[in-house]
């Protein structure tokens, strides 16, 4: 029974995180090239993807060292990108705590911009299977590294992944995710705002803090509504 | 040296996700701070929203993301499919930005 229950979460999970999987490649595919151009060794590339799996932090990175940042200052510039994990983690917590804690450490490693939004999405229909989670996180870890590999094989310039729009299809789940999950009308306005707030402070240059600080603020407004 | 970068950038990382699963205490939340984690998961959603379609690539937008995502919003809202939203989004926004 609750295999049949996992099999089915896992073959979902691959049914709706398809077009994020695809993007995925293109993305990896892309960093493997830019790090490559950059100057940066093949072994090198490799391991960002490898232990760090952290996409967009992984093109500051490589920005970083191209500008010969000290290891101080890059690490404390990942940390900063990446503390939106710890809302993240924060906020599926409850689903995992049933879990033995090797478990959910290993599970943490996997926690991603794209796999928190797919598994939001699945806990909050009701999803109780972690398989859900399990199978698009891993997914995305093993399409990501392949594809900075074979960014790395090219080495030199690819299509613009821009120009076909490609780019937008992770932009675009994640609304699909958010208009899904709206309940009631402070949904509407919590969502707005946040996108608002991390909109206004990228565009001021602050886009290692933007997600963190309007992820932490927005919600506050669900406070302010009538229940 | 880029190693060191690496590993550390490696191990902040795996802490920014993992400590939330780590701590095992169980604390009691009072009405109101479960109603901020209630909202807390599409808050972070839209914030992730937010710089991809106001600032891509870290300059203003031209209008094409924006234009898409609300077509994104109103697929969505009128087919409540996920996959009808990504497939309008990512030909609207090609479409605009041959503009």
């Amino acid at each position: 029974m609750e295999r049949t229950k996992d099999r089915d979460a896992a073959r979902l999970a691959m049914g709706e995180g398809w077009p994020v999987l695809g993007t995925t490649i293109v993305v990896g595919t892309t960093f493997g090239v830019v790090a490559r151009q950059a100057g940066l060794e093949p072994l090198e590339i490799a391991a960002m993807s490898l232990l760090v799996f952290a996409g967009a932090a992984e093109f500051v990175m490589v920005r970083l060292f191209t500008e010969g940042a000290a290891a101080p200052l890059v690490i404390a510039t990942v940390l900063f990108f990446n503390l939106r994990h710890l809302l993240m983690a924060t906020s599926l917590r409850p689903h995992f705590m049933r879990f033995t804690l090797t478990r959910r450490l290993a599970a943490a490693f996997f926690v991603t911009d794209e796999s928190f939004a797919m598994a939001t999405r699945h806990f909050r229909r009701g999803g109780t299977s972690l398989a859900y989670y399990v199978t698009f996180a891993v997914a995305l870890f093993v399409l990501w590294n392949l594809s900075t590999l074979a960014g790395i094989a090219l080495g030199n310039t690819i299509g613009e992944p821009r120009r076909f729009g490609i780019d937008f299809a992770i932009t675009a789940t994640f609304i699909g995710i958010v208009v899904l999950a709206v309940r009631r009308p402070a949904d509407v306005a919590v969502a707005v705002v946040a996108g608002a707030i991390a909109g206004a402070l990228a565009l001021a240059g602050a886009s290692t803090i933007a997600v963190i600080t309007a992820g932490a603020l927005a919600p506050a407004l669900a406070l302010l509504a009538r229940k | 040296m880029n190693w060191a970068a690496i590993v550390g950038s490696a191990v902040a990382t795996y802490l920014t996700r993992s400590l939330p699963f780590a701590l095992t205490m169980r604390p009691r939340l009072p009405a109101a701070a479960s109603r901020y984690f209630e909202a807390l998961p599409v808050a972070i959603i839209a914030a992730l929203v937010g710089p991809a379609v106001v600032a891509p690539g870290g300059a203003l937008t031209h209008g094409a993301e924006p234009l898409a995502a609300a077509a994104v919003v109103a697929m969505v809202v009128w087919r409540r499919s996920l996959l009808a939203g990504v497939i309008a989004g990512v030909a609207a926004v090609a479409l605009l930005r041959l503009v």
